[in-house]
């Protein structure tokens, strides 16, 4: 057993103190985020030095909004943003359980001192592992009672079994959810729901449920990964309702820049393209290469020539479609599209817009038919899409198109009403949690039991089983693992106001009859989550018990993540 | 009219785009006064080319600049990001009007009355000395002496960077801000938002503060803008403050900021039409300052003189093309031929703000762009005249001269000498400023200045490439080099570290077919 002197040597306190600085940052931020979990969590507003306000009960959000400086906060925020960008939820729980295993295990790193006054030095075989620190004034009742720290990969080792443990039980306690032609319409929305009612009061989180369904199984194509980008979401700025709709079509965000243009039009062929039609060549280039007026002059009408070229193929392929007809056309671009060009197409009867984002290309043509076109010299009929409304919405400055009445749309748009910024950012906010919800379940082919149902099953496996099966002082890491676990559903009792013990005491309880538990929020009483619905995403839950531990380990490991780290600055 | 939009990324890129702003603001505040100089009325400049006409939620018409501003979070100060026009509760902001005064006016009462004690204290209003005062006394944002009002989706501050602007200080960490997440998005699609509105866009004017990972913010915005608008030509000016030269903390530093200053400059040159790099060490002890009086540590001052430079330059892409008959309007006989004598005097005065530049190169295939502004008479034949002195004289020359000054604005800082004249005349003997410095005089004493700038592309500019050029041989190429581990933690590889050196190195060939970089021995 190596034994240091505490005072002499102060690389040894350093580890000492840049250990308890981890533990107390994850328990900071622990602090912080706490009060987010469940629909019972409080929502916070961050207020920007002009007064902007940002409303806001997702962890994600408020951890970006945040200026984080301590470098461990930074490290478990990172891990935790980084859960969100791959599942699309948990980012809360994920810094509540690093809180929660950097808690535990300050707790059994201090009882330490415990174990060895009552001579338990079974657990230090590996002598190296273990350091002996002793007190300077020592006082003469104590002597031989110095504080052992064991080494945390004690600690770590535990976690890593608990984890792998955990893992697998949750493979067994998941609920298959079978994803035929038709997926079960009812599974997701019990799913969306659990999720929009964290984020949501509830009579808008239920309107949000089958809109954010229904916009996934729109998207949908059988064996291939949902793409949610091809879910448009869009947002207008209106007094005083607040109103979310599914448009199954497209909502742009611009319209079109002629006057003479239609601003309502039906029956519409759709040309999705990404050609330019405007004069490009920049006045500054041709300065230079042109020596004289001439020659120039000769270029730019050229050049103008060619741009009108193209256009003409688009109102060729128009009346080629829509004479003898009361069909409308309707011009999509990518590119720009000049005045002289829009002249030209208003005065063939058909509708432009110019500068599409580069995603509404894709959507466009999985909404409407038809192929984006780069180019306009073999334009066939086939080329083009169908829509049987298309029509102008102006906001003041803001002017919306609408592309409707679509046949068979595989791109949708949400489309967010709402009073103010902070109000549609919310809601944006919660709905794109709700559509991660509904594709993570059609692809985990799964879901969780959710009210702290899963937390406390698995702990009780890792207590009565796992636990069991282990020698040695790797049985302490499983239990504070274990323990860690446990802070979902007491947060979640915390935040309705209950008494966490009772509601521990009691959800064990049942679990121990065999009663698979979670937690009803208004009364603390153990309730069935499959009868009311609430179900979690297994791949976040999944997500969640795989990043904890590593970067709680790390985080105990404590000097090694110091020299790991590029970002790290030494811990003062 | 073609429009043109313009990027401000970094912080020290929206001290001078502050400052760029509102001298726009003044001159279209100006165009209104019915009191104020001729040549500011009668201007030939259209400001729709940078300027955005557009209605607020209320339906009042609104007018900003078409400009995406990029920086911290936190860095816009007391300034709401949305701007102060589109805003529910716009009532409240109204009573703050002290921005928006009406120069003519109030500047000539202050000055015939002195400054009047009694109704500081009666009326606890803000009187413009006091505004002078504190701008002097400390600004912290750029906001500070902004005066302008900006578009709801114009300031996009970022979030999520848990460091502070010391750690934020590469081109890799600036790079995967913008590329991890929705940021990149986010700008990107407000850029479509101003673009979508212009009939033709001539061009993206650019200004980065590129000492840090801004550098890298920029280079993924300009690579979506090369993708997107492949045909739109971007002006690029890299800017530093004066603080990006401090002298660095230990030996690591100095190597990881040669590095990077060649990664950056590599990056940026290549996706952008024309790239200036702006901000020398120390711009007070120039001779370009030689009429100023400014101080190197405060970014406020500055960063007004790249503005004003910036200003300068830009102002050939709005001018209203106009037949001869504009040089023909001569009412505002307020200044005379000796400003086309000043003009001489001054165009042999020119000082490059570039840093790393050789001086007194003879370079017969140099290509430049003047500017003057601000002067009457005939300013093309006195530049003509100045170079047949010369052995300066570029092979190609465009000469633009408008005959606005640079207005003045109220919040631009007390840096002239006291050899200033309230129109930027050269004076006989000093003048003191009733700014609180006694040797410099501010917007309170000078209303507006003529003023000459060039871009210039030259052999000068060589020891700026070269210097680039041999740190990353040096530090990042040659075999068992010490700044491999900062490139490789940057995420490039040796290939791409080597294709640094070579863009760098093509440049400068193509300056100096002779040098090339073989001749690296020394
Ligand atoms: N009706 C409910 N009653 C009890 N618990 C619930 C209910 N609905 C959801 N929960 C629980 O709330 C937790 C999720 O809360 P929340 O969504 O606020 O946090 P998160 O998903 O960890 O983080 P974030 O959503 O902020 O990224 C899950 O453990 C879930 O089982
Ligand atoms: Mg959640």
């Amino acid at each position: 057993m190596s034994v240091r002197v505490l005072n002499p040597n102060a690389e040894v306190l350093n580890k000492s103190a840049a250990l308890h600085m981890n533990i107390n940052a994850a328990k900071g931020l622990q602090d912080v985020l706490k009060s987010n979990l469940g629909p019972k969590g409080t929502i916070k507003m961050l207020v920007g030095g002009a007064g902007d306000i940002k409303l806001t009960k997702d962890g994600n959000t408020l951890l970006k909004e945040m200026q984080i400086q301590n470098p461990t906060a930074i490290m478990i925020a990172r891990t935790a943003v980084a859960q969100d960008d791959i599942s699309g939820d948990g980012t809360t729980s994920t810094v509540i359980f690093i809180g929660e295993l950097m808690k535990q295990s300050d707790r059994y790193i201090d009882e330490g001192d415990f174990m060895l006054i009552l001579g338990q030095l079974i657990f230090f075989e590996k002598h190296d592992m273990a350091l002996l620190y002793i007190l300077f004034p020592i006082s003469s009742t104590y002597v031989g009672c110095g504080i052992v720290r064991m080494h945390p990969r004690v600690l770590v080792d535990g976690f890593e079994i608990a984890k792998k443990a955990t893992l697998q039980f949750l493979e067994n306690f998941k609920t298959p959810v079978v994803m035929g032609e038709e997926p079960d319409k009812e599974m997701l929305k019990m799913v969306a729901r659990t999720t929009l009612r964290t984020k949501l009061y509830e009579a808008l989180a239920d309107q949000l449920t089958d809109i954010v369904v229904n916009a996934v199984l729109c998207i949908r194509k059988p064996e291939e990964p949902i793409d949610l980008f091809m879910v448009e979401i869009m947002h207008m700025r209106q007094k005083f309702d607040v109103d979310t709709r599914l448009v199954e079509g497209l909502v742009l965000d611009h319209g079109s820049r002629h006057p003479d243009m239609k601003r309502r039009a039906e029956n519409c062929y759709i040309l999705t393209c990404n050609v330019s039609l405007e004069y490009e060549k920049s006045e500054i280039n041709a300065g230079f290469f042109y020596s004289n007026a001439e020659q120039r002059e000769a270029m730019v009408v050229a050049e103008r020539r060619s741009v009108d070229e193209r256009v003409r193929k688009i109102i060729e392929l128009k009346n080629k479609v829509c004479n003898g007809t009361d069909n409308n056309f309707v011009v999509i671009n990518q590119k720009g599209i000049d005045p002289p060009s829009l002249d030209l197409l208003a005065r063939a009867g058909i509708v432009a817009l110019r500068r599409a984002k580069r995603r509404n290309m894709e959507r466009l043509v999985l909404a409407c038919g038809g192929e984006a076109v780069n180019s306009v010299d073999d334009l066939t009929p086939d080329c083009l899409g169908w829509a049987g409304l298309v029509y102008e919405h102006v906001l003041g400055e803001e002017k919306y198109t609408f592309v409707e009445e679509v046949k068979h749309p595989h791109s949708c748009t949400i489309l967010i009403k709402g009073p103010n910024d902070h109000t549609i950012a919310q809601i944006k906010d919660a709905v794109r949690d709700g559509l991660r919800s509904v594709k993570n379940t059609i692809e985990d082919e799964a879901v969780v039991l959710g009210a702290g149902a899963f937390e406390v099953a698995a702990r009780q496996h890792l207590i009565n089983e796992v636990k069991k099966s282990v020698k040695g002082r790797a049985q302490l890491g499983i239990q504070a693992f274990a323990d860690a676990l446990l802070v979902v559903p007491k947060t979640l009792a915390e935040n309705s106001g209950l008494d966490t013990q009772d509601v521990i005491i009691s959800l064990t309880g049942e679990h121990d009859k065999g009663n698979i538990v979670g937690i009803n929020q208004h009364t603390g009483e153990p309730i069935d989550p499959q009868m009311e619905g609430i179900f979690d995403n297994y791949a976040v839950k999944r997500q969640i018990i795989n990043s904890g531990p590593v970067i709680a380990s790390q985080l105990l490991l404590v000097d090694e993540v110091i020299r790991a780290g590029r970002n790290m600055r030494k811990p003062t | 009219m073609k429009e043109l939009v313009t990027f401000q990324v970094g912080s020290y890129a929206n001290f001078i785009g502050s400052h760029f702003w509102n001298f726009q603001d003044e001159l279209l505040g100006l165009v209104e006064d019915a009191e104020a100089d001729l040549v500011f009325k009668n201007q030939n400049i259209d400001m729709d080319v940078l300027y955005r006409t557009g209605e607020n939620h209320q339906g009042m018409p609104t007018y900003t600049p078409r400009l995406i501003s990029v920086d911290f979070q936190g860095s816009l100060g007391s300034m709401s990001s949305h701007g102060t026009l589109y805003n529910q509760n716009s009532s409240l902001s109204s009573g703050v009007t002290t921005w928006l005064y009406d120069e003519g006016q109030e500047i000539g009462a202050n000055n015939a009355n002195g400054i009047d004690k009694a109704s500081v204290e009666s009326h606890s209003e803000i009187l413009d000395t006091d505004v002078v005062k504190s701008l002097e006394d400390g600004v912290q944002f750029w906001t500070d002496f902004s005066k302008v009002h900006y578009h709801p989706q114009s300031l996009f501050e970022l979030n999520g960077l848990w460091m502070g602007a010391q750690e934020f200080n590469n081109y890799r960490i600036g790079r995967d801000t913008v590329s991890e997440g929705l940021q990149g998005d986010e700008i990107n699609e407000r850029l479509r938002f101003f673009v979508e509105e212009c009939d033709h866009v001539q061009g993206i004017q650019f200004i980065v503060d590129d000492s840090g990972g801004y550098s890298g913010v920029a280079a993924s915005l300009l690579e979506n803008i090369e993708d997107e608008y492949t045909n739109v030509p971007v002006l690029l000016y890299s800017v530093r403050s004066p603080d990006s030269y401090t002298k660095a903390a230990n030996r690591k530093q100095v190597i990881s900021r040669k590095l990077h200053d060649a990664v950056s400059f590599s990056a940026l040159s290549s996706l952008c039409k024309l790239i200036v790099p702006l901000g020398l060490p120390s711009l007070s002890e120039n001779r370009a300052s030689q009429f100023l009086n400014l101080q190197n540590e405060k970014p406020y001052h500055s960063s007004a003189v790249y503005a004003s430079a910036i200003h300068s330059i830009t102002l050939p892409f709005r001018m209203k093309r106009v037949g001869p008959a504009g040089e023909s309007l001569n009412e505002s006989g307020a200044m005379d031929l000796y400003e086309g004598i000043q003009i001489r005097f001054r165009l042999v005065n020119l000082q490059p703000l570039t840093p790393e530049t050789a001086h007194d190169v003879e370079d017969l295939q140099a290509i430049e762009s003047m500017v003057v502004h601000g002067v009457l008479g005939a300013v093309r034949e006195a530049v003509e005249t100045a170079y047949e002195n010369t052995s300066t004289r570029p092979r190609f020359s465009h000469v633009s001269v408008s005959r606005c000054p640079l207005p003045i604005p109220l919040p631009f800082p007390s840096i002239f000498g006291n050899l200033v004249g309230r129109r930027g005349e050269l004076l006989s003997n000093p003048q003191s400023g009733s700014g609180s410095g006694s040797g410099s005089r501010g917007s309170l004493d000078v209303h507006s200045i003529p003023m000459a700038a060039r871009l210039r592309s030259t052999t000068a500019v060589l020891p700026f490439l070269e210097n680039r050029l041999n740190n990353i041989h040096k530090l990042g190429i040659e075999r068992g080099s010490i700044g491999a581990d900062v490139l490789r933690d940057w995420g490039f590889g040796k290939e791409e570290v080597e294709e640094i050196g070579e863009s760098i190195s093509k440049m400068v060939l193509a300056l100096d077919p002779q040098q090339g970089y073989s001749s690296d021995s020394d």
